[in-house]
């Protein structure tokens, strides 16, 4: 195993493309420590100690669904569900105003619902477009690949129409859910009645050849096997040589309370922090690697940033699906915290907009006083 | 079953602890996990505990392999004379505890709470570190307490300190409940060799109130340790360890 590690070590560092038996070696590799120095080397090359966050807020528009995904313990089968809900668009566009009102300044709104059978195509470009009427500038990263394949079905459309008329109501981009895990066997057990995963590829391709960029994730942590994720991630990293068009591959931790799945224990911290790192390995052509920090708390997340993680995804405000499977973070983290989270990592934060167009950085990000404690300080010598 | 060595581990060669804040975290981990691999072997602990309380009850299973209490009790419990007829063979204490000292000498192993608080420099920590190492009576094991919410990678960094800086303290706990199991699991790889944790029969479902509940099965301590690439062993009262098969 160490000749193998060794192999691979020298075949990222002249960075030749790894292959499906490199990263099944990686994620079987038993020195951690190794692992994340390595997915570090990389992550310090492509950002150095740039950790980027942005602001933003988080819709859930209704968790009505038509899908029975095992995973999931967000979506109600049914309107009448006493814990179903459907927002109005004037209860969407309330959170909206309400940030406006705080003076918060989000740049970002990232919109997941559930497959709402009842809604009009109408509700989601309405849904949109009132957005942009409340602040113009706002970036709309709306609807997962799972739900434009659903409109095209639902409404009679082509993939690209449906794009087209979400972008022209203020669609900016795509978020990356709904991926979970690609290989059949298991998407057969978890989540066998919405889109498959080359369904789910087809629709990033069309957006990425119509110029919208996207997301990517992956579900980890449930049934899956080493191999299939390392199948997963080859998968992205084929479509992202074919367009270009992924901007960030978020690897999204399994949360196993309150769904069909609860019997399972759902990942560890050592197998949060190893996925991370053979993620940053084997995904070469993707340039940011978030670590979610909804999804794996916020000690882990901040770990991550040093397993190859540049992103800590951004202020949040009100999220619901996670927390609806047992998330214990926080609902919403000031950017003081988040900048404070970086620094002590020893690591620099940039605010970024969605696209990673630097936002602030510097003097300019850190209003209050200079963090003094840090991971950096002491890393000097050895960087 | 092999006896475990109650008695301090022969120290190996370690950095001076001035030079220790110079090493990045991946080298911090490597050291602290090869100082604790050299004393220890590549094994991680639990073991199953009770705590004796204020109230002169008992919290945990009456078979329990170890019974505690925290040096806060001590007195309401009716002093150290009391705690050996209770049968209470470790005390939970703070680094400045008056019943540390007398406690060790009276033949009760002693577990330090090492606090730590996010925004410290590693000078801080060293010297308080070397303030335990200094202490002329017998320490068993440190556990890192964090003051208000611990961050990942401090933590991580302070476990690989507490390692390194003690040479003559065999053990470092993780404890779930103040850390979580991800990062007290994390920590296995800077340099813990316990789980601090309830060891229960049955899984916890973690929800709503229970959210953090600290507890874990055999089955979920083999699992972080084993994870975490060491052997989980189970610790039993007579001081022997037993591996805990797959």
């Amino acid at each position: 195993m160490t000749n193998i590690f060794a192999q691979i070590r020298d075949k990222v560092r002249a960075a030749e493309t790894l292959s499906f038996e490199d990263g099944v070696a990686l994620y079987q590799h038993p020195n951690l420590m190794e692992l994340g120095a390595l997915a570090n080397e990389v992550r310090e090359r492509l950002h150095g100690d740039r950790t980027y966050f942005n602001r933003n807020l988080h819709i859930n528009a209704t968790n009505v669904c038509e899908a029975s995904c095992r995973f999931c313990s967000f979506a109600r089968l049914q309107p009448g569900d006493p814990a179903a809900y459907t927002m109005t668009l004037e209860e969407a566009w309330g959170k909206l105003r309400a940030r406006v009102a705080a003076n918060d300044p989000i740049t970002e709104i990232h919109i997941v619902n559930g497959l709402h059978p009842g809604l009009a195509f109408d509700y989601y470009t309405e849904l949109l477009a009132g957005l942009k009427r409340i602040q113009p500038n706002i970036h709309l990263k709306a609807f997962t690949a799972v739900e434009i394949f659903y409109f095209a079905k639902k409404f009679g459309m082509s993939i690209e129409a449906v794009l087209q008329a979400l972008r022209a109501a203020g669609l900016d981009s795509l978020p990356g859910g709904g991926a979970e895990i690609f290989a059949p066997r298991v998407r057969k057990k978890i989540c066998d009645d919405k889109s498959d995963a080359d369904e789910w590829l087809e629709v990033h391709r069309v957006a990425h050849k119509m110029g919208l960029r996207s997301n990517c994730t992956m579900l980890y942590g449930h049934i899956e096997t080493a191999e299939e994720r390392v199948d997963h991630m080859l998968r992205l990293r084929a479509l992202q040589g074919e367009t270009g068009g992924f901007q960030t591959f978020i690897p999204l931790a399994f949360h196993p309370d309150n769904n069909a799945l609860m019997k399972l224990p759902g990942p560890t911290g050592v197998e949060d922090l190893r996925t991370y790192a053979v993620a940053r390995l084997l995904l070469d052509n993707i340039p940011h690697l978030k670590a979610y920090w909804i999804m794996l708390g916020i000690k882990t997340a901040q770990t991550a940033l040093w397993f190859g993680a540049d992103d800590l995804d951004g202020t949040v405000q009100e999220e619901r699906i996670y927390h609806m499977a047992g998330a214990a973070t926080p609902q919403v983290m000031h950017p003081t915290e988040i900048i404070r989270l970086i620094q002590n990592a020893g690591r620099t934060p940039v605010e970024r907009d969605t696209l990673y167009n630097v936002v602030a950085e510097g003097a300019a990000l850190i209003p209050d006083k200079p963090f003094r404690r840090d991971v950096r300080r002491s890393l000097e010598v050895v960087s | 079953m092999s006896a475990d060595a109650r008695c301090l581990p022969t120290p190996t060669p370690e950095p001076e602890p001035a030079s220790l804040g110079a090493l990045d975290l991946f080298a911090l981990g490597r050291q602290a996990s090869a100082a604790r691999d050299g004393g220890l072997g590549r094994r991680g602990t639990f073991v199953r505990g009770r705590q004796l309380l204020a109230s002169g009850g008992w919290r945990g299973p009456r078979d329990a392999a170890e019974s505690t209490v925290d040096d806060a009790d001590v007195v309401a419990v009716g002093g150290l004379p009391a705690l050996r007829a209770a049968g209470i063979d470790l005390l939970v204490a703070a680094a400045d505890s008056p019943h540390a000292r007398s406690a060790a000498e009276a033949g009760l192993r002693l577990l330090l709470r090492v606090p730590y608080r996010v925004g410290e420099g590693d000078r801080e920590r060293l010297d308080r570190l070397a303030a335990i190492e200094r202490a002329a009576f017998g320490v068993w094991g440190v556990m890192p307490a964090p003051l208000g919410e611990p961050y990942g990678l401090d933590t991580l960094r302070f476990f690989a300190l507490c390692r390194l800086a003690l040479p003559r303290v065999a053990h470092l706990l993780a404890d779930v409940g103040a850390l979580g199991p991800r990062l007290a699991q994390m920590a296995f790889g800077f340099g813990a060799d316990e789980l601090h944790a309830p060891i229960v029969a049955e899984r916890a479902l973690r929800l709503g109130a229970n959210a953090h509940n600290p507890s874990l099965t055999r089955k979920e301590a083999a699992t972080l340790i084993r994870g975490a690439g060491l052997a989980p062993c189970e610790r039993f009262a007579d001081g022997a360890i037993e591996e805990v098969q797959a």
